[in-house]
């Protein structure tokens, strides 16, 4: 199961911070400033989404083996 | 105090005692020396407990009894946990014990504890440098636990109310019984497999103490400082602190506050979003209004320095036309002076000028001047041309 690894909510509120600050800087180029705020209102959507997911997903890791070293089967829950 | 006329019953007195006895129903443990020990054909087990000073009659129901794995050895010195209740037909106090464990078994268990716990002091795994700090935004939660027990759900509980954007993965294991440390390693080691997780909560709901063994295991112990991700030990009893809450990053009492350790609030989070959303939107309010200031005033020196080099060239052109004209109207003057004096010098040599003085001049007719006497007999007509034109003459004598 290869996840890529998305961003957690606590690297886009980092993220925040940081562009936050840069944009504090009165000498930063238009330009980047335009891009570093469209990129912060992107991870704002992302952060806000996160925080209004509804459903917490639970899931089973299964291993047929013994010892926990054979294939890894994740399979829904069901609560 | 009561009067002879407010005397109770007997039954009243039994009503009142055990109502006091039972009101307060918190199980304790007691211990003593067994002796007495008699199983009646009902299931039910009575004995005595005693020690220097008292004895306590005691009862265990045929449900508890015939659950029992070891059996009750007459002079053993046990410890029992129950509830003291009051036989209101006898008026006489009971200890209803639900469950007993051997003296010898828990300075045993309490020796073999202090062993695996040296064990591991030694090899560093109890160093409070080793704890890792639990990520503040768990997106991905190991669980391991019993799916059957009351753990998981109490979990999935707070992360639905706290933080229910987590995925929570479960890995089943018994957490009591012979079994449950080797299973408790294997879970561990799927654990370690698993991508992206955050922390491990590692736990199982509440129960008696003599449950707790598997978590007083030392290859569970050293299974959890290999595990990958920082551990949560939730081990469900608050008083005993067991080897693997020790080993663990952060020892929890429950499940639930395990739980609670390992993911944020989102009603603390929430405001921060929010603030951040705020700022960032007047951060770049600012910048805007600081990149147009600056260009205003970008604009206001570039219209300065252009007014200046306009006026610039004006005054150059002043001072050039100060600086010269006079030179040249000089010169011209003194072009118009010249020209006056060669005109003067012209005309002053004109013989017309000198007529206008008040000579005049007298020619023959033939055009000749006449400048002497001889040149003018009597008789000789001549013409005298004055300032203003000629007029004929004649010589009388």
């Amino acid at each position: 199961m290869a996840n890529a690894p998305t961003p957690t909510l606590g690297d886009d509120l980092k993220r925040l911070e940081e562009i936050v600050r840069r944009l504090e800087d009165e000498t930063l180029e238009l330009e980047t400033a335009l891009s570093l705020f469209e990129e912060g209102v992107g991870r704002l959507k992302a952060a806000q989404s996160r925080l209004n997911e509804a459903e917490t997903r639970v899931r089973q890791v299964l291993d047929e083996s013994s010892t926990g070293d054979g294939p890894l089967r994740i399979e829904p829950l069901d609560g | 105090m009561s009067t002879v006329d407010e005397a109770w019953s007997v039954a009243m007195l039994a009503k009142v005692l055990k109502g006091r006895v039972e009101q307060d129903s918190e199980p304790v443990w007691v211990r003593g020396e067994l002796v007495g020990v008699k199983r009646y054909p009902s299931g039910h087990l009575y004995f005595t407990l005693r020690d220097d000073t008292s004895t306590v009659s005691c009862t265990i129901w045929k449900a508890v009894a015939q659950r029992m794995q070891e059996p009750l050895v007459e002079g053993a010195e046990v410890f029992a946990r129950g509830l003291p209740r009051v036989w209101e037909e006898k008026t006489s106090l009971q200890f209803n014990v639900t469950q007993v464990i051997p003296a010898a078994a828990i300075g045993a268990q309490a020796q073999s504890i202090e062993r695996i716990k040296q064990a591991l002091l030694k090899d560093g795994l109890l160093d409070p440098g080793r704890k890792r700090p639990i990520p503040a935004f768990a997106s991905r939660v190991a669980v391991v636990t019993s799916i059957a027990g009351a753990a998981v759900r109490d979990i999935i509980a707070v992360a639905q109310r706290r933080w229910p954007s987590v995925e929570l993965l479960v890995v089943n294991s018994a957490v009591q019984g012979e079994s449950a440390p080797a299973e408790l390693v294997r879970a561990l080691r799927i654990v370690s497999r698993l991508d992206a997780i955050d922390c491990c909560i590692v736990g199982r709901g509440g129960g008696g103490k003599d449950d707790l063994t598997a978590f007083n295991n030392e290859s569970v112990c050293r299974a959890i400082a290999a595990c990958t991700v920082p551990v949560i030990s939730a081990v469900g009893h608050e008083v005993d602190v067991t080897l693997a809450d020790l080993v663990a990053d952060v020892r929890a009492a429950t499940p639930s506050q395990a739980a609670e350790f390992a993911l944020p609030d989102r009603t603390e989070i929430g405001p921060r979003v929010a603030a951040l959303y705020v700022a960032l939107n007047r951060a770049l309010q600012n910048l805007v209004t600081a990149r147009r200031a600056r260009m205003d005033r970008t604009r206001d020196r570039i219209g300065a320095a252009l007014l200046e080099q306009v006026r610039r060239s004006e005054r150059r052109l002043l001072t050039v036309t100060a600086h010269f004209a006079p030179a040249l109207s000089r010169a011209l003057d003194r072009q118009r002076g010249l020209l006056q004096r060669l005109a003067g010098q012209l005309h002053a040599l004109s013989p017309v000028a000198v007529l206008g003085r008040g000579y005049s001049l007298a020619r023959a007719a033939d055009g000749r001047v006449l400048r002497r006497v001889a040149d003018l007999p009597a008789g000789t007509a001549f013409t005298l041309t004055v300032a203003d034109g000629a007029v004929a003459a004649h010589v009388e004598k």
